[in-house]
């Protein structure tokens, strides 16, 4: 293997799930095609197809702009050009497995706003879902079309090193990254001609049709007018945002082009108010509307929830569906799987710890160089700490802000993120990655576009793969 | 259409044409400041299109070439203009066709990038200011040729005609003012030789009325030729054919900007050359600037009468 420049320096992490190696170094027959390509390509090649890929990122407008000094500057989110392959029967207990997730999140966060069966059964405690932040009072008793409430998921799968996914975080608000996912794999096309097709990839270009088809399942109305909502051009989400609507051809709709009027939705238009039946928002819960959460968002639509109520206008996700992926909600999710659906779960919940019960807090304590603490509802990588890294001073500074709340806290064993291949400096380099399924539910059930996004963590020896911290992305093939 | 994507639509193009027109004023500017500086001062222009609260003179051809490409704190920058040409494209992309973008999206590219200023610098300018006017030769060229005749296709002429009007204007009352400082009839040929370069009629006099400088026949091609695709008579009647387009497919309420402009557009049509004279050319185009804020506001009715 010396020989091979490419992986002179593949340093494998110990204990650790490699995709492209198995246990006993030998390349897994999945990778083979790729490797194959990869080592018959000189390393100029590679590198300049290394700019290629971020070439083409900034040509096509895939970027997001940071603002500082009044001037915009044009980032792109770091794309590693090797694919990360899955393979057929790994995809499908994945997908078997979100899809039992999901239909279980789904009719939990029903019950949870209407007869609350689940509270009375005593699976779930009380106390869990009225101190969650993102329970809304709002959502009791609200009918909502076809019992739909989490439409879109982006369910965060990561791989353990005995081999099996686990789930991180279900994410049934407004998970983004679907356009990387798109995005990448039209590089990939470009990169790599010829080798998708031989490698019999399965194709995700289908998702804006598949997303379009649920939204118009979801309306009663035969040609409903849907609308994407979006907090605006300095959300660092808007590409996704344009190129979902561009996709699907419907329009992006700020919240200052919508009005309320009688209960129903308008926009405003050249020749006068149309009516919504559909929002695809990408607006938190938060902002949706001044009238009945944030008094000061100007991102929302004040009355909007009054008419979503009355049932004139649909919103996707259904507010409210944060109940069920917080932090302390998750820990509950393999018991509403049996609760519910009388299954086994597929999927596997990382241990979590609830710090609000003293023996368990006990236990984190006494562990801590072996856990990552998280808050209860914070997102994208921030508030944590991972024990292995942190200073003595750090961790006390963290516990002592802790103990005031501990119950918003819950802790997991730092896991072993499996790693893939990335092409770094002119060699391949082993990175922590996960991956995101995107799964979208309608009245006939939940498809899962096969693949996902794959998120690297391209700092050497990171676990975190937040675009906001150093993490990037790759192509995700399921091959077969 | 939402009413802001119209919006966005109508000034995504008058951005664009403004950029291109300047570069036009930038180019023969140029070629005339290096033949008869004190004829063609880089002043009037500076005067024209600095939008910043801080005044700013030169006459060195560079730097000013430089002050009005590169220089973020004037909003008329060309690097401005196109900033806020992609920010508008940006936020209609399912409106305008995907090509119109990437074009626009690649111009912003091209402009941002750190070492162009160098070649400006050091390099040929008119290679440099050629280089930047085929971005806008391009886009013209694209949305013929890939945008859909619809609403977007139609609020984006608007802006560009509309624009282009003001522009005609601009340059000519620019002209006149220099004109105006002598009374060397060879000199005054001089600059309405130079007008004409400026709005590209150049080439179509001189064919129409051979290499000899009048001015009734320049002001007469300039306002009133029906041929040459920036007379203002020729952008008034465009204007107005994309207006009634919108009105016939109910993206525009009638009101009385159809009124407004064919009063408009008769009254450039059938002024006679004496007519003007008499009045002053001046005076001819405060008129033709007036009815044009008027039109431009009653199109503005559209977006902000639903805005409640």
């Amino acid at each position: 293997m010396s020989k091979d420049h490419l992986f002179s320096s593949y340093d494998q992490l110990s204990s650790t799930w490699d995709e492209m190696y198995s246990s006993n170094s030998e390349i897994r027959e999945q990778y083979d095609m790729i490797i194959d390509y990869l080592k018959n390509t000189s390393k100029k090649t590679l590198s300049k197809k290394e700019e290629l890929s971020k070439q083409l990122f900034m040509s096509q407008g895939v970027t997001f702009t940071v603002y500082s000094d009044n001037e915009g500057i044009e980032k792109i989110f770091p794309f590693d050009i090797v694919p990360r392959i899955i393979t057929a029967a790994e995809w499908d207990k994945i997908e078997r497995g979100i899809k039992q997730r999901i239909k279980a999140l789904n009719l939990f966060i029903k019950d949870i706003y209407n007869e609350q069966f689940i509270i009375k059964d005593g699976i779930v405690p009380a106390d869990l879902i009225y101190s969650c932040p993102n329970y809304l009072r709002e959502m009791k008793g609200v009918k909502v079309p076809h019992d739909v409430y989490v439409h879109i998921a982006g369910v965060d799968l990561i791989r353990n090193n005995d081999g099996e996914f686990y789930v991180l975080e279900d994410n049934l608000r407004t998970p983004s990254g679907v356009s990387y996912m798109l995005e990448n794999r039209e590089i990939s096309k470009r990169l790599y001609p010829g080798i998708l097709p031989r490698n019999n990839v399965r194709s995700v270009s289908n998702y804006p049709n598949l997303l379009y088809k649920k939204l118009q399942e979801l309306s009663y109305n035969s040609n409903p007018n849907i609308v994407l909502l979006t907090p605006g051009i300095y959300n660092s989400a808007y590409y996704e945002h344009t190129t979902l609507a561009r996709l699907m051809g419907i329009e992006l709709v700020e919240g200052s082009d919508l009005v309320v009027k009688n209960h129903f939705v308008y926009m405003k238009t050249t020749n006068g108010l149309k009516q919504v039946d559909v929002i695809y928002r990408r607006v938190d819960d938060d902002f949706l509307d001044p009238l009945e959460f944030n008094a000061k968002s100007v991102l929302g639509v004040a009355g909007i929830m009054a008419a979503y109520r009355k049932g004139n206008v649909n919103i996707i996700n259904a507010p409210g569906t944060g109940v069920a992926d917080d932090k302390a909600t998750y820990v509950y999710v393999p018991d509403m799987i049996k609760y519910y659906l009388g299954e086994e779960p597929i999927l596997k919940n990382i241990k979590t710890y609830q710090l609000g019960r003293p023996d368990e807090l006990q236990y984190v304590v006494d562990n801590i160089r072996t856990m990552v603490i998280k808050k209860t509802d914070g997102s994208g990588g921030y508030g944590m700490l991972m024990g292995h890294e942190a200073t003595d001073e750090d961790i006390k500074d963290y516990l002592d802000n802790l103990r005031k709340k501990p119950e918003n806290f819950i802790a997991q064993p730092i896991l072993k993120l499996s790693t893939a291949p990335c092409y770094i400096n002119g060699q391949l380099s082993p990175r922590c990655i996960d991956l995101r399924p995107f799964a979208l539910s309608g009245k006939d059930g939940i498809d899962i576009c096969p693949g996902g996004l794959t998120r690297v963590a391209l700092k050497k020896g990171s676990l975190v793969v937040n675009s906001s911290q150093g993490g990037g992305s790759k192509d995700t093939w399921v091959i077969q | 259409m939402l009413s802001r994507v119209a919006n966005n639509l109508i000034w995504l193009e008058r951005y664009m044409e403004r950029g291109n027109g300047m570069l036009s004023l930038l180019k023969v500017n140029y070629y005339a400041n290096q033949d008869s500086p004190e004829l063609f001062s880089w002043e009037p222009i500076i005067r024209n299109y600095n939008a910043s609260s801080e005044p700013f003179h030169t006459e060195d051809a560079i730097e000013c070439i430089e002050f009005l490409v590169f220089n973020t704190g004037n909003p008329n920058s060309i690097l401005n203009l196109v900033i806020k040409a992609r920010e508008n494209a940006r936020s209609v992309q399912e409106h305008i066709s995907r090509e119109l973008w990437l074009s626009l999206n690649n111009y912003y590219l091209y402009l941002t990038r750190k070492d162009l200023i160098k070649k400006l610098r050091e390099e040929d300018p008119i290679a440099f200011l050629d280089e930047l006017k085929k971005y806008h030769l391009t886009h013209n060229g694209t949305m013929d040729i890939t945008q859909e005749r619809g609403p977007a296709y139609y609020f984006m002429n608007v802006g560009k005609f509309l624009e282009r009007v003001i522009q005609i204007s601009d340059f000519t009352e620019m002209k006149l003012i220099e004109i105006a400082k002598t009374s060397d009839s060879l000199e005054q040929s001089f600059y309405w030789k130079n007008l004409l370069l400026s709005v590209g009629g150049y080439q179509l006099y001189l064919k129409t009325h051979k290499s000899s400088f009048q001015e009734n026949h320049v002001i007469t091609m300039i306002f009133q030729d029906k041929l040459f695709p920036r007379s203002m008579y020729y952008c008034v009647s465009k204007l107005g054919r994309h207006i009634n387009q919108l009105i016939e497919i109910q993206e525009l309420e009638k009101n009385n900007t159809e009124f407004l402009l064919g009063k408009l557009e008769s009254t450039i049509k059938y002024t006679s050359i004496e007519s003007i004279n008499e009045q002053g050319l001046h005076n001819f185009i405060l008129g033709i600037k007036e009815d044009i804020r008027n039109i431009s506001m009653s199109i503005n009715t559209v977006y902000f009468s639903h805005s409640s």
